[in-house]
């Protein structure tokens, strides 16, 4: 067992008293499922939610930030022009 | 002896179980979590009361078990009525305050158990009892595992605290995992009806994925994913296709897939799997989507797609938008230093990411991508082509001139400069961009030549003394020599060895300037980049510039840095198998005999009567 799991343990296990509540989302165990199979549609994301059915846009594939507005950009700019005007 | 009632009743019981093989109802019979019912409490007196711990009760209880088998030709299944003996032993010891003999009687009551289960004929009966068993020993050691507190006593009384600790400890999670893996193979390997990837879940193979997911999870839990490769290597080659299994079993293995594919660096293959198991869930599960999205949202950032706001507004998604959305605004920005400080081990915005296990892998994985965007901006504000308006004409491709990127970098380092986060410029030794907490052991080279100064050669010499300058060596010819006290044995080491040795530098170390050290840095990141795909162009070394021709059809920016999803997918989709994911065999097309086997096991060699 590696060290850093162990304390994690010790730290949430040893005040017993203190009342920190366990956060769900740490509990990093698949749980069994309650039932054994289902057909697809239970699967499915109800249609009824989404606008566009149940093909909703789960992934950006296009996030490139072409925006020179942005500060970061704008402070790139300001950076880069300086430069040109002294070489 | 006394009267045993409860004992006759249940092994007749179990008798007439096992005769109509059923499975579920034997399982059922043999009850062993506390509390038990009253029938078994009072069946734990009995056999208090007449098997008293010995020898010879132990000799007089597999004598009554013995009945419970059906005596058949091929010899009888004397597995069961062992395990049937070792559980009855097993309720009459069972001490909760010992939990770890609790625990190492319950590993030998399983494989005890999963020998019956190797029987051809008779094994599948006790396929519901090896999953269960499986399954209490598995919440055991994992809850011992999470409470060591509770046996430690024990393990101080026992000595065996003070293992050799040069030894690999075997955690009670990873002996369970052996145990069930052990299970995990007699189903696999059940020939019975259609065996292999063509064939059907029947018989035991019903338990493939059910002991596979069992052990998958304990594997984690120890962190052992190295054990799982062999399983899934036994799966791709043995098991039928995982479509055939029920969706909780195909569910739960994907996601165990996928996750062992995110930790081994296939990222491409991790997100099918993931998003197979994702798509499968049930959508109520909401705490099992939560998990698998956990790991699917990584797996697509590495590969260059970001979660859509739909996405994360999902109610499983619920949390992990605090932590995925700063990291995607990170790598769109292209400030590498404020995205290394984010995922800096130990602070507090990596600390989600180092629990589940993904901080080394996002921040090694996603850097280059913070760098595409970093470069692509100064491009855009710096290069030669007029603007992101121009058309590509005719002419001179458009170019960046890399020290614009020398530049931009020396302003971020500025930007960040504090007194504990100084740019890694004090030395011409490593990196110009990577700023790493000084290697010890060459922290000494600090001079401003770079070279190791007199008054530490005193130091090292106090301490490396014996082997530097040693009382006598022995000369090529292996005849021992003296030496002078505190003379340097291969001599000094500023000596000029230029006539003898090839230099493997590309460049004279008196030449390096932190400028000229960084500028070859960025032209090998710029490198990696464009033999990654994710840019698109040449670079020219003599006046380090990074070019784009042929931007005509598609534009500057799409063709000098393309979309990172769409040239990854491209590169990797190629070939669309999950290494352990079995699909069904599509029906063969084309030429007769196309990838049939022909069994050779009974042919001779040519010439052999």
């Amino acid at each position: 067992m590696s060290n850093p799991t162990t304390q994690k343990t010790d730290a949430t296990e040893q005040p017993p008293s203190q009342t920190k509540p366990q956060v769900l989302e740490e509990d990093d165990e698949f749980e069994d499922f309650p039932v054994e199979d289902w057909p697809q549609e239970e699967a499915e994301q109800t249609s009824g939610s989404t606008a566009n059915g149940g093909s909703e846009h789960l992934w950006e594939e296009s996030w490139d930030d072409d925006d020179a507005a942005e500060d970061f950009s704008k402070q790139l700019q300001e950076e880069l022009k300086k430069v040109e005007a002294s070489a | 002896m006394g009267q045993t009632p409860v004992l006759d009743q249940f092994l007749g019981s179990l008798q007439e179980l096992v005769q109509k093989r059923d499975g579920a109802k034997v399982q059922d019979f043999l009850q062993l979590e506390p509390p038990l019912s009253e029938i078994y409490q009072r069946m734990v007196s009995e056999l208090q009361q007449n098997y008293a711990p010995g020898a010879k009760a132990e000799a007089e209880l597999l004598q009554r078990c013995e009945p419970l088998v059906p005596r058949s030709k091929g010899g009888s299944w004397t597995a069961f009525p062992t395990f049937v003996k070792l559980y009855l032993i097993f309720l009459r010891d069972m001490n909760t305050d010992n939990l770890l003999e609790t625990y190492n009687q319950l590993k030998a009551l399983l494989n005890q158990c999963v020998l019956a289960l190797g029987d051809s004929q008779m094994g599948v009966v006790v396929l519901p009892t090896v999953l269960y068993l499986s399954k209490v020993l598995a919440k055991l050691a994992m809850g011992l595992d999470r409470r060591p507190d509770l046996i430690a006593h024990i393990r101080r009384m026992e000595g065996l605290e003070a293992q050799d600790e040069s030894v690999e400890k075997v955690t009670l999670v990873e002996k369970s995992a052996n145990v069930v893996r052990e299970a995990f193979i007699k189903c696999l390997t059940d020939r019975t009806g259609t065996p292999g990837p063509h064939g059907k879940p029947e018989g035991k193979r019903i338990g493939i994925y059910l002991m596979a997911n069992l052990c998958l999870k304990l594997l984690f839990q120890c962190g052992k994913l190295r054990n799982a490769e062999q399983m899934f290597a036994s799966i791709s080659a043995q098991s039928p296709p995982l479509a055939y299994f029920p969706a909780s079993q195909r569910v739960t293995y994907l996601y165990y897939l996928g996750r062992y594919l995110f930790a081994n660096n296939l990222f491409f293959p991790a997100a099918i799997a993931l998003q197979a198991a994702y798509d499968q869930c049930h959508r109520q599960a909401i705490s099992q989507r939560h998990l698998i999205l956990s790991y699917l949202i990584p797996c697509n950032i590495i590969l260059g797609r970001f979660p859509s706001q739909a996405l994360l507004q999902r109610p499983e998604a619920q949390g992990l938008a605090a932590h995925f959305q700063p990291l995607c605004r990170l790598i769109v920005r292209g400030d590498y230093l404020t995205f290394r400080q984010h995922l800096f081990f130990g602070s507090p915005t990596a600390e989600w990411f180092a629990r589940k296990g993904i901080l080394f892998t996002l921040r090694n994985r996603c850097e280059i991508l913070v760098w595409r965007s970093f470069a692509r901006k100064v491009f855009m504000y710096g290069g030669s082509w007029g603007g992101p308006q121009a058309q590509a004409q005719k002419g001179p491709p458009p170019v960046l001139n890399l020290k614009k990127l020398v530049v931009a970098t020396r302003w971020l380092q500025a930007q960040h400069a504090s007194p504990g986060n100084a740019p890694a410029t004090a030395n011409l030794y490593g990196s110009q961009l990577v700023s790493e907490p000084t290697d010890p052991d060459y922290a000494r080279l600090e001079g401003a030549d770079g070279r190791a100064s007199p008054a530490t050669d005193q130091e090292i010499l106090e301490k490396y003394g014996d082997y530097l300058a040693p009382d006598g060596f022995y000369t090529e010819e292996g005849r021992s020599q003296p030496n002078q006290p505190g003379q340097l044995v291969d001599g000094d080491p500023e000596d000029d060895y230029d006539d003898y040795e090839l230099d493997p530098y590309a460049y004279d170390l008196d030449d390096r300037t932190p400028d000229s050290s960084m500028m070859q840095e960025i032209e090998s990141i710029f490198a990696s980049l464009i033999s990654q795909g994710l840019m698109g162009g040449y670079l020219l070394h003599r006046e380090p510039r990074f070019a784009v021709p042929g931007a005509k059809i598609k534009g500057i920016l799409p063709t000098g840095f393309p979309n990172v999803w769409q040239t990854i997918s491209a590169r990797e989709g190629q070939d669309s198998s999950v290494p352990g994911w079995v699909q069904p065999r599509a029906p063969a097309v084309g030429a007769a005999g196309g990838g049939r086997v022909v069994n050779l096991a009974g042919a001779r060699p040519v010439g052999v009567q």
